[in-house]
């Protein structure tokens, strides 16, 4: 009896702030900009979802304790009602009294929105009424056994994205000659009712039986001879490349032009991961490589350019990586005595006055003040590459997709190599604790500047391929917000984890993007999420931890034995 | 060639806190040479000293002739000396093998297969322990660990500082069994301790630091019967 009195207690603490989480979201304004998307036309907009999550989620967290049935359901129903009393009085106040020059997102349509085009005192019954139903349906999901609600969300959630990829998925139907499909899933820019139930079930089916065909699978490959496994590895790969390479043809203009700005952070991330993750010294300046990147390339590339030798990228790389190196040497040097919170705060520094001095009148004649530098020609010398056979045509965002792909892979791979070696050892054992480290025999001077080198060269990178896709530079790219976006995607996805840097930039980059009401809003959810990551999942979305377990016990079996020098990692698990 | 490591009239700060104040000791090969003192008499900052971890403001540290006290830690290590420092800093999210890999760093391009098997002889509880993560070990074993990762560098020098902290008595009857062990196969030991009667009973040689200074030095045996030592250190009234 205790016990459900004590769950009673809590929903309703839970159920004060989700009601207060609501209300947040809609006095930002991000329920009203997201109310026109339908997700199921004439049903639901991806508004109300969000303002839907809430109970729903915080019902499952009450239930979730608990033996007894009764009680736990009676959680989830006591926290929505909670929570709908509080959006209900909020909409009656906000009804009565003009509260609109404080919160100036409380306008009309938003109330309207509330009330579900009704009267306010019906508004807020039917909030009430409809919140602790969330509520109610949040603590079913937790009772339920996993077998069925892993299905129920996942069909939910298959429903959310293929609506909210209406605008990019309906015309690229279109293209590849589909429109029967399209006129069946789409109508009004969401799906129809039918559509939703056929994309639920396609989902829900799937969840179920994507494991066991997965397990299937792996049984089998494992039971094949090493030479089938590597022929299965070899096709996978292989199949993999096609994937990626073919790409950009299957996404369109539209999407490639995200992917490219996924793949430019991605690149970005997988150099910072280098300097944050791997070697534990917090970089928050590090716009300041990609930054000197972007110059240098438009320097050395743009014909217009104070320089003016107009060399062809190809030619202009090497130099570039090799200044950008350089300059992670300059900023590296003078920090390496400080830790911690005093690196974070210089580091912070140095990359402000990098945008400065790109800005400054003083170097206008170099870098060109704030008009910055035109005139940088495309990657690939041309704008426009057919390729023979298959008959693409590449220009924009489809042609510079592939040398972003191609570094991509090029610093994944030397990232994974320099993780599993000695140099990343070193760093380990650095991050952990700098004066044991020292008194193991760690060079921890040359291992900061080489890890601060390695995440400039990585940076300048991204800033060259930025270069030649916008065909010029401008000072107010590079803005801290640079940095800490690629900070944020680093933690999303876990430090020191190569796929988890490619997830945090898909979810960070990629779905803004593809949301563009979010853009607005973009910072605020960066913020939240951050927050929930260091609350619920302090390690990453995917982290390495795992896979680096394994890896060492598999190296231990065999021959831990010779130490690789230099960059050569010797033992690879 | 003379002592294989002195300390000459060594001067320590931290700030402006004087923490050794002319320090001057000799370690011979193939010793157990102890450095006893209460708390915050310099002990650890003698050894942090010798690692080059600290730097002297004045005073030289000389190892087999060569002086010390420019020297990165790193070259330190190189020539053969290692430190298991105090309070157990192991690398806590590496795993006991790592760990002992880590130990090895200073020798790069040589296997380290048989040092680890020696040193999981040595302590076998690290082997059942070897994947893992150092800090969740119980403190005596990541003491272990922090003794067997400064093994694995191949000290000719090892430094102890303080090994028996925190450990239960049989725990530390065995580790100073263990560095008997280990100095009677070689390995020179500087060791400091508060448990100063377990320290006496496996030196050879003491010295006793008081507030930065040597304020005593003689064999184990003398300083073990000294009156004085007895009463500061020993615990008798
Ligand atoms: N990092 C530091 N910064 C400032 N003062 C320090 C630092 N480390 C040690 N000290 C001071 O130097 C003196 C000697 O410290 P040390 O750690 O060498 O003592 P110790 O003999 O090892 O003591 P214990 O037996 O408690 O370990 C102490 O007064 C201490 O406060
Ligand atoms: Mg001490």
């Amino acid at each position: 009896m205790r016990g459900s009195a004590s769950q009673l207690r809590r929903a309703i603490s839970l159920g004060l702030i989700t009601g207060a989480v609501m209300l947040y979201l809609v006095a930002v304004g991000i329920v009203l900009a997201f109310s026109a998307r339908n997700t199921i036309t004439g049903v639901v907009t991806l508004g109300r979802l969000m303002l839907a999550a809430p109970p729903l989620a915080a019902g499952y967290v009450v239930a979730r304790r608990g033996t007894d049935l009764a009680p736990r359901l009676v959680a989830g129903l006591l926290l929505g009602a909670v929570s709908g009393v509080i959006v209900a009085a909020a909409l009656l106040f906000a009804s009565a009294v003009d509260i609109r020059h404080i919160l100036v997102r409380i306008s009309p349509p938003l109330l309207a929105f509330l009330a579900f085009d009704q009267d306010a005192s019906i508004g807020a019954l039917l909030n009430l009424a409809l919140a602790a139903a969330l509520g109610l349906i949040g603590a079913v999901a937790a009772v339920v056994p996993s077998r069925v609600r892993r299905p129920a969300i996942t069909g939910v959630i298959g429903v959310v994205v293929i609506s909210m990829l209406e605008p990019f998925l309906r015309p690229r139907l279109t293209d590849f000659k589909l429109e029967g499909v399209s006129r069946f899933l789409f109508t009004h820019k969401g799906l129809s009712i039918a559509s939703a139930i056929v994309v639920f079930a396609i989902f829900a089916v799937g969840s179920v039986a994507w494991p066991r065909v997965r397990a299937r699978y792996r049984a089998r490959v494992a039971a094949a001879d090493p030479g089938t496994q590597a022929t299965i590895r070899g096709v996978t790969l292989l199949l993999l490349i096609v994937f990626l390479l073919a790409l950009p043809q299957i996404a369109g203009s539209f999407l490639s032009q995200v992917l490219v700005f996924v793949g430019l952070y991605t690149l970005l991330a997988l150099g910072l991961n280098i300097v944050v993750g791997y070697a534990g010294l917090l970089d928050l300046g590090y716009v300041a490589f990609y930054a000197v990147g972007s110059y240098l390339t438009a320097l050395l590339t743009s014909p217009i350019s104070s320089l003016g030798v107009g060399l062809p990228f190809w030619v202009a790389l090497p130099i570039v990586i090799l200044g950008a190196a350089v300059t992670g040497l300059f900023i590296g040097a003078p920090v390496l005595r400080l830790r911690g919170d005093y690196l974070a705060i210089v580091t912070l520094g140095f990359g402000e006055i990098a945008r400065l001095l790109f800005l400054s009148d003083a170097l206008k004649p170099w870098f060109g003040g704030t008009q910055g530098i035109l005139g940088v020609p495309p990657l690939f010398g041309v704008a426009k590459v057919s390729v023979p056979i298959l008959g693409w045509q590449l220009t924009g965002p489809t042609l510079t997709y592939y040398p972003l792909l191609f570094f991509c892979v090029i610093a994944a791979i030397v990232a994974t190599r320099l993780k599993y070696s000695r140099i990343g050892r070193a760093w380990n054992a650095m991050r952990e604790d700098e004066d044991v480290a020292q008194a193991t025999g760690v060079n921890v001077t040359n291992y900061k500047l080489l890890a601060f080198a390695l995440g400039a060269s990585v940076g300048c990178l991204g800033g060259a391929v930025f270069a030649t896709h916008l065909a010029s530079v401008f000072p107010g790219t590079f803005n801290i917000l640079v940095s800490i976006t690629v900070l944020s995607i680093i933690i999303l996805g876990g430090m020191g984890s190569i796929p988890g840097v490619v997830v945090g930039a898909l979810a960070l980059i990629g779905l803004p993007e593809l949301l563009r009401e979010f853009a607005e809003f973009k910072l605020l959810v960066y913020g939240g999420v951050l927050v929930l990551m260091m609350l619920l999942r302090p390690e990453g979305l995917l982290p390495d931890r795992v896979r680096q377990q394994e890896l060492h016990e598999a190296d231990e079996e065999e021959e831990p034995g010779a130490d690789g020098g230099a960059l050569t990692p010797a033992e690879q698990g | 060639m003379a002592h294989m490591l002195q300390l000459d009239d060594v001067h320590t700060y931290y700030g402006n806190i004087h923490a050794l104040k002319g320090v001057s000791l000799e370690v011979e090969r193939g010793e157990i040479v102890t450095l006893i003192g209460s708390n915050g008499a310099g002990k650890s900052t003698t050894l942090r000293t010798i690692s080059a971890i600290q730097r002297p403001r004045e005073g030289r540290v000389l190892f087999e002739d060569r002086e010390l006290q420019q020297m990165p830690p790193h070259d330190v290590v190189k020539l053969g000396i290692a430190q298991a420092p105090e309070g157990r800093h192991v690398f806590a999210r590496m795993s006991v093998y790592e760990n002992l890999q880590m130990g090895a760093f200073s020798r790069p391009g040589v296997s380290i297969t048989a040092d680890v098997a020696r040193v999981y002889d040595l302590f076998p509880r690290l082997k059942e322990r070897r994947t893992q993560k150092a800090g969740t070990l119980s403190g005596g074993e990541q003491q272990m660990l922090a003794i067997a990762r400064a093994l694995m560098a191949h000290p000719v020098l090892l430094l102890l500082d303080e090994p028996s902290m925190g450990l239960s008595p049989i725990l530390t009857e065995q580790i100073f069994a263990i560095i008997a062990d280990i100095n009677a196969q070689g390995t020179t030991v500087l060791l400091v301790e508060q448990n100063a009667q377990m320290a006496l009973n496996v030196a050879h040689r003491g010295y006793v630091l008081q507030t930065g200074r040597i304020i005593l030095s003689d064999t184990a045996a003398n300083l073990a019967a000294n009156q004085q030592v007895r009463q500061a250190y020993l615990g008798e009234i």
